[in-house]
């Protein structure tokens, strides 16, 4: 699991470095937030100390500025020691949900079972697989689904499944069947079977966009470098009998 | 009767509530008719979610270390994960447990192998 920790997660010993510098620095917090990565699968592996008390100099380039001892009084104890870690829950900054910087999954629905595959889906688009999970915070990644017309429902849900919807008017109820819909929209299912399972509400919503379901087997995303989605589920895959 | 004006004893009053509601919506924070209900509410919400406040951070740090653990795949689940801490008798709580996963890769995987049995690790191992 190479999930890197929150830049705003770091807690720093001031260090005395031999620099002699005696006007305190003010390193801009834009400034070293944008030079560690956020979360998400990071390729570089640039992972820092495992201790959680390190020591940080100006070699590290993302570490807590030296405020000299007469100068201590002018800043928070948090600018000078780093984040009180054991008496404050971490609660992401901007930094760390860069949309930028998110990881992105791609998984292929071929006879995948429709609710097993966009429950997984669902739980990496918001986030619960992260240590950095926050309700009220974006943290997931990006999902794209490919094939998205050969996906698999088992029993009589082909013919039996009904998708209904209403178009406001006395009487526009619609019904289609689960092959009906596959014929006509594939893409429909998953993104139904996903929304269902994503929270309902603004960040709902949010969260729905970065779902993108695609019928062949190609899509616009090559640029993003999609992983493939770690499916945990024994179950998932369609098997005839 | 000569005549009597109350002066500003319903203005101090008034004022004291207003601070209470800085900051609320439109009304909410100007008019002294609707400022009066929202310093009830507000009252109220804040005495009640001091209550709610301890459930919902437990809550939180419970799913985070669900998330860690299952990533870890040294335990199925959180469950399984709090049941053999509690059987080691380790009385590290939720919310250190979850700040340490966050401030540090490993933690919690380091955590994990010392609490399970010893044969399940070489299972673990050998897959």
């Amino acid at each position: 699991m190479a999930t890197t920790i929150p830049t705003s997660a770091f807690i720093a010993t001031p260090h005395r470095c031999s620099t002699g510098r005696s006007s305190a620095i003010w390193v801009q917090k834009a400034q070293f937030s944008a030079s560690s990565s956020s979360l998400g699968v990071s390729l570089s592996l640039k992972r820092p100390s495992l201790r959680l008390v390190s020591v940080r100099c100006e070699a590290n380039g993302a570490g807590m500025p030296v405020i000299p001892a007469q100068e201590r009084w002018m800043y928070e104890e948090s600018e000078i020691n780093g984040p009180d870690i054991w008496n404050k829950t971490w609660y992401p900054k901007a930094a760390d949900h860069v949309n930028t910087e998110k990881t992105w999954y791609i998984v292929d629905a071929s006879d995948k079972i429709l609710g097993r595959m966009a429950s997984t889906i669902a739980n990496y688009i918001r986030g619960k697989n992260l240590a950095t999970y926050t309700p009220s915070v974006d943290m997931g990644a990006y999902v794209i689904v490919i094939n998205a017309e050969k996906v698999a429902v088992s029993g009589q849900k082909r013919s039996q499944k009904l998708y209904r919807r209403h178009s406001g008017r006395p009487g526009g109820m619609k019904i289609e069947t689960f092959d009906q819909l596959q014929k006509r929209i594939p893409e429909r299912i998953v993104e139904h079977a996903v929304r269902g399972m994503l929270p309902k509400g603004r960040l709902g919503r949010t969260l729905f966009t970065h779902l993108k379901v695609y019928k062949g087997s190609e899509h616009p995303h090559q640029a993003q470098k999609p992983i493939p989605l770690p499916i945990r589920d024994k179950r998932i895959q369609f098997v005839k009998k | 009767m000569t005549r009597v004006r109350r002066g500003y004893i319903a203005r101090r009053r008034r004022k004291k509530n207003s601070s209470l509601v800085s900051g609320f919506k439109g009304a909410h924070s100007r008019h002294t008719r609707t400022i009066n209900q929202q310093t009830i509410r507000a009252l109220f919400y804040s005495y009640r979610d001091r209550g709610r406040k301890k459930r919902y951070f437990r809550r939180l740090w419970i799913t985070r270390i669900n998330a860690v653990t299952r990533e870890n795949q040294i335990f199925d689940s959180y469950s399984q994960f709090i049941h053999n801490l509690y059987k080691k008798q380790s009385f590290l709580n939720r919310k250190i447990l979850s700040q340490i996963e966050i401030s540090n890769n490993i933690g919690l995987s380091k955590i994990s192998y010392k609490i399970i049995k010893p044969n399940k690790v070489n299972e673990e191992r050998l897959k």
